[in-house]
């Protein structure tokens, strides 16, 4: 019987894991290349906070980079893009462009786009340099009374910034 | 406090319990709009961990005790997700990192952009395993043999071997990539992926809300996703076959307390899950409770299944806003996918 209920629940688990990544916005692979890994470790000049995907803007020290840096002085720089999600649902959350100062210093890993000529990749993962995540993730909305939380209020505050 | 929670569970059912049997009652508790219609407008964040669809031989129903344990599986997943990563780790593996779907080999990008729901969608207060529930196994019934040969002519494999082996997250379909107007239409941003907007509307990744609007002569469904907006007009006459619209002509009337919208006149490029342009669906939306509408759906199409299907699920008020989804103000996506295709091309022939 207990083999049988948790065949059950991970028959219902996987098909509730199968069922996410099937659909997205677009298809990653075509868009990617899976033998083109990268790691790009540098500081944000902007944030795109554009639909279907916001995109963040690093610019990464380069000896041979074409243009000056913004954030370290006296260096050469090279500018990169690296799509997120979209931005509504950090927004539910109180996080906005402005929550991220321009010259946080930022660790990105992910894959570049097919045409290597761009100097883009999928933000696969976004990270401070200790590794703690850009943003907090959430169980739920995010939201503090989104009702994710059993142990939350029934405040109307907002936390994470406000909105 | 779980005591108080069945109670309160309980005296819902008990309460609601005329609803479901008669359909036609009308209980005086729920608000009405001034022509005595249920109010049904409101916000809805419809994300939910039930898949339109159960594994075989699961059962509709989901006890409390095992969605509890499955929800907690994933609140778990989520918050790992959101541990912090090594500060020094190196790039992912050249090759790819395996991951499947839409997620393309490349893994997409965090969790922490991702809402796609906390819990089973409870119907008559009883967890559910799938949105399905007819055919009573929760599958999507089959398709005609001539749909069959349709769909399997659309995603032949192509002879490109090698390229499939080496990228295992492309789309193997024929001349995919060779035109705009051969990707997905959300990839695109002409309508929502996975049939956010509908009809059907079903939940997705992210982006479900939907807020409704209602008068006499017209209700208005927004959808967050792409910022699709369906008008359907009220006690009116379909448009005639030659107008054909994306999300397809809606029109509504009342039976009893139940709002129900009947959909034709699709594209024959909207093509939801495999269906041609003669997809008829039906919606009956009904308030069940001051914060809950029951959504329930039809999906008829004799060109594409063998029977009619029926998907139901619930739709939570929400306290949050509905925000714009202006899908073309940066897709480079489609630009980055297009662009890539273009120089493998190019690299094949020298």
């Amino acid at each position: 019987m207990r083999t049988k209920l948790s065949a059950l629940l991970a028959g219902i688990g996987l098909m509730a894991a199968a069922s996410m990544p099937v659909v997205a916005h677009h298809a990653f692979g075509g868009e990617f290349d899976p033998n083109k890994p990268v790691l790009l470790k540098g500081k944000i000049t902007t944030i795109e906070w554009v639909n279907p995907h916001a995109w963040i803007h690093l610019e990464i020290v380069k000896p041979d980079g074409k243009e000056a840096c913004q954030y370290t002085p006296n260096a050469k720089c090279e500018e990169w893009m690296v799509e997120g999600g979209t931005p509504n649902t950090l927004l539910r959350r109180g996080i906005t462009k402005e929550s991220l100062a321009k010259g946080t210093e930022i660790v990105v890993d992910g894959y570049q786009t097919r045409d290597h000529s761009l100097a883009r990749a999928n933000g696969r993962n976004v990270t401070f340099p200790d590794g703690r995540k850009l943003f907090l993730g959430s169980t739920g909305t995010g939201a503090p009374t989104d009702g994710a939380d059993p142990a939350e209020g029934r405040g109307r505050g907002r936390g994470r910034g406000g909105v | 406090m779980r005591a108080r929670a069945s109670a309160l569970i309980t005296v819902s059912l008990v309460w609601l319990a005329p609803v479901f049997v008669a359909g036609q009652t009308k209980p005086a508790s729920l608000p009405r709009t001034p022509d005595g219609h249920p109010d049904l407008q409101g916000i809805y964040d419809v994300a939910t961990l039930t898949p339109l669809e159960r594994a075989a031989g699961q059962p509709l129903v989901l006890a409390d005790e095992d969605a509890a344990k499955l929800e907690k599986q994933v609140a778990e997943r989520k918050f790992r997700a959101g541990l912090p990563s090594r500060g020094d780790r190196d790039a992912p593996p050249k090759g790819g990192d395996g991951s499947a779907g839409a997620a393309g080999n490349v893994g997409g990008y965090n969790n922490f952009w991702i809402d796609n729901g906390t819990r089973y969608v409870a119907v008559d207060g009883r967890k559910r395993t799938s949105i399905i529930v007819d055919p009573q196994d929760g599958r999507i019934p089959q398709m005609t043999p001539a749909a069959q040969q349709r769909t399997a002519r659309a995603t032949r494999a192509t002879s490109d071997q090698q390229a499939r082996e080496d990228d295992p997250g492309l789309d193997p379909t024929p001349g995919a990539y060779d035109d705009p107007e051969r990707r997905p239409l959300g990839e695109r941003c002409l309508v929502g992926f996975g049939s956010t907007s509908g009809p059907p509307a079903l939940p997705v990744l992210y982006n479900n809300l939907h807020q409704i609007v209602q008068t006499p002569e017209h209700v208005i469904i927004l959808n967050e996703m792409v910022h699709d907006v369906r008008i359907v007009r009220m006690n009116a006459p379909h448009l005639p076959p030659s107008t054909r619209k994306w999300l397809g002509d809606s029109v509504g009337r009342w039976e009893g307390d139940t709002l129900v919208v009947d959909t034709t006149n699709f594209t024959d490029k909207t093509r939801f899950r495999g269906a041609t342009e003669t997809l008829h669906v039906v919606e009956r939306f009904t308030r069940v409770d001051a914060d809950t509408l029951l959504y329930r759906f039809t999906i008829e199409d004799p060109a594409t299944w063998t029977t009619p299907w029926t998907g139901e699920y619930t739709w939570p008020r929400t306290a949050e806003h509905v925000y714009e989804y202006a899908c073309h103000e940066g897709n480079y996506a489609l630009g980055n996918i297009l662009r890539g295709a273009r120089l493998k091309e190019a690299n094949a022939q020298r």
